[in-house]
């Protein structure tokens, strides 16, 4: 198989649909930077997810009225109740909040700048709780379990339920972009094949003198295959391009609040560099297999 | 070189078969024509020699390919040993006549070298020395068709399928292009050329097999058009 040869014609089809290849090339860029969009959320909830679990921890509320009895927790029960969860496996820290406390940490810290909620706040209405650090993620559950029931526990929060709560809203936004990727996928496969027909009708003269005179099968559809190809590749190029620069310039911008706050972490030049060879691997490869199918059925044998 | 066997031909949309029970042999290095009104049944026998249809029933034989049994991947093979040359010549308008004939040569994968020593040579052959460089436009229809047949015989076929190549040129060069079969065929290429030219077939005197509504009902070793009508 002469290599000069087809790429010549791989060259020449290009150029004979140029609005077409240009309308492939940009429906692509577009449907890969849409999944490439989608990947960056992922990665970006995974890191964000494991920072915060690293903080997460378990708030065991006591009864109102162990605490109300028992403001410094010096007494038996609250005391049990202490020594019971230190002495858990993997529980690293642990602290007292008591109910004045915690309506202090709620006016000055909670709702600092929200007044409207702060004067809603009574002192004696906030339970007191302890808030239990755990050093290894896999001893949650059985912390929760051997605490929970113990006399004066009114109940027990996992806040990495909170955290996966939270975490759902960027799940929304990954799958959004998947979903609007998937429809421009489906309009960039309708192109491919749109666009692999009417080449092959533009060279139809030339492919018919191609299967008279004996050129097989692979010889006759593969320029075609790698005009797509090639399309796709550019495409690709081009969603990498856009990731880069609409992170830099759009996302860091729009993020930058939620970056100094280490809410959520940071989609860095590294993240797009290892989510841009997906977009080459997916764009050549959904094209690769259009335009075959489409020639399969186009062109005979 | 080829032989039919009982060979018949229904297309799916016709009433009538467009081959009918047609048992045919021509041999290496022969000359045959190959006439009929239209619709007689002639560019199906061709199609079934290209393997561009498969017989109803029957058995097609192409040199040593067994054709109506010849699988999907070594059609090509085939086709590299037959030659076709039409009535609507097929060349592509935007290659010069050298490009048009090294087409056929790079399609199958020869190498650079080869095309560069064949091109010239098969030019010569067919009487286009001197226009390797133009373009199909610039050619009259007798020079067109002798870039068809250059092309048609660049790999050396074993047989030279032409389907009315003088269709569409005047009487004298009609009888210049099948001059250029004729020396095609005195070189060994075994020739099969479907024609309504009464004048060139009753001049060359050779085998004439006459079809007429998918049946055979004349093969005369050196026959005319209208004996046996």
């Amino acid at each position: 198989m002469r290599a000069s040869f087809i790429t010549s014609e791989v060259v020449t089809g290009l150029r004979r649909n140029v609005s077409m290849t240009i309308a492939m090339i940009l429906t692509t860029a577009i449907s890969l930077g849409l999944f490439g969009g989608g990947l960056l959320v992922v990665r970006m909830a995974d890191k964000s997810q494991d920072i915060f679990l690293q903080r997460v921890e378990i708030q065991v509320f006591v009864d109102d009225k162990v605490a109300a009895d028992d403001p410094d927790c010096q007494k038996s029960v609250c005391q049990a109740l202490e020594s019971k969860i230190k002495s858990q496996p993997g529980v690293d820290s642990l602290d007292y909040i008591s109910k004045d406390k915690a309506y202090e940490i709620a006016k000055t810290k909670t709702f600092a700048n929200q007044p409207d909620l702060a004067d809603l706040v009574r002192p004696g209405v906030l339970p007191a709780s302890f808030k239990v650090r755990i050093n290894d993620d896999k001893q949650f559950g059985g912390v929760i379990d051997a605490i929970k029931n113990e006399p004066g526990v009114s109940s027990v929060l996992d806040q990495r339920e909170v955290v996966k709560r939270m975490f759902s809203v960027l799940d929304g936004a990954r799958n959004a972009a998947f979903f609007v990727a998937l429809i421009q996928a489906v309009a960039a496969v309708l192109l491919i094949a749109n666009m692999v027909q009417v080449a092959a009708y533009t060279r139809r003269t030339e492919v018919s003198i191609m299967r008279l005179v004996g050129a097989t099968r692979w010889y006759t559809q593969l320029p075609f295959l790698l005009e797509a190809v090639l399309s796709a590749v550019i495409g690709a190029t081009l969603a990498v391009i856009g990731l880069f620069v609409g992170n830099k310039l759009v996302f860091e911008w729009a993020m930058n609040e939620f970056y100094a706050k280490n809410l959520l972490a940071r989609v860095t030049v590294t993240d797009v560099l290892l989510v841009s060879p997906w977009l080459y691997v997916v764009g050549a490869g959904f094209a690769a297999v259009t335009a075959y199918l489409t020639l399969r059925f186009y062109v005979r044998e | 070189m080829i032989t039919l066997q009982n060979v018949t031909m229904m297309y799916k949309a016709s009433a009538r078969p467009a081959l009918h029970d047609l048992s045919l042999e021509i041999g290496k290095g022969e000359f045959a024509f190959l006439i009929g009104p239209s619709g007689s049944g002639k560019s199906t026998f061709f199609r079934l020699l290209l393997k561009e249809d498969k017989p109803t029933s029957g058995d097609v034989y192409v040199g040593d390919y067994h054709v109506n049994k010849l699988s999907g991947r070594r059609v090509p093979q085939l086709r590299q040993s037959l030659g076709c040359v039409f009535q609507d010549f097929r060349l592509l308008q935007q290659k010069t006549v050298a490009e048009n004939v090294g087409f056929a040569l790079e399609v199958i994968g020869k190498p650079r070298n080869v095309i560069d020593r064949t091109v010239p040579q098969v030019l010569d052959y067919v009487g286009l020395g001197g226009k390797a460089n133009r373009m199909p436009s610039e050619l009259s229809g007798g020079e067109k068709q002798r870039v068809a047949i250059a092309r048609a015989i660049a790999n050396r076929p074993l047989l030279l399928l032409a389907d009315e190549p003088t269709g569409n040129l005047d009487p004298d060069t009609s009888a210049e292009i099948v001059d250029v079969l004729d020396r095609i065929n005195r070189a060994g290429t075994t020739v099969v050329m479907a024609t309504h030219d009464r004048h060139i077939v009753d001049s060359m005197r050779r085998r004439v097999i006459e079809f007429r509504m998918g049946e055979m009902v004349r093969d005369d070793a050196t026959g005319v058009y209208g004996l046996g009508r």
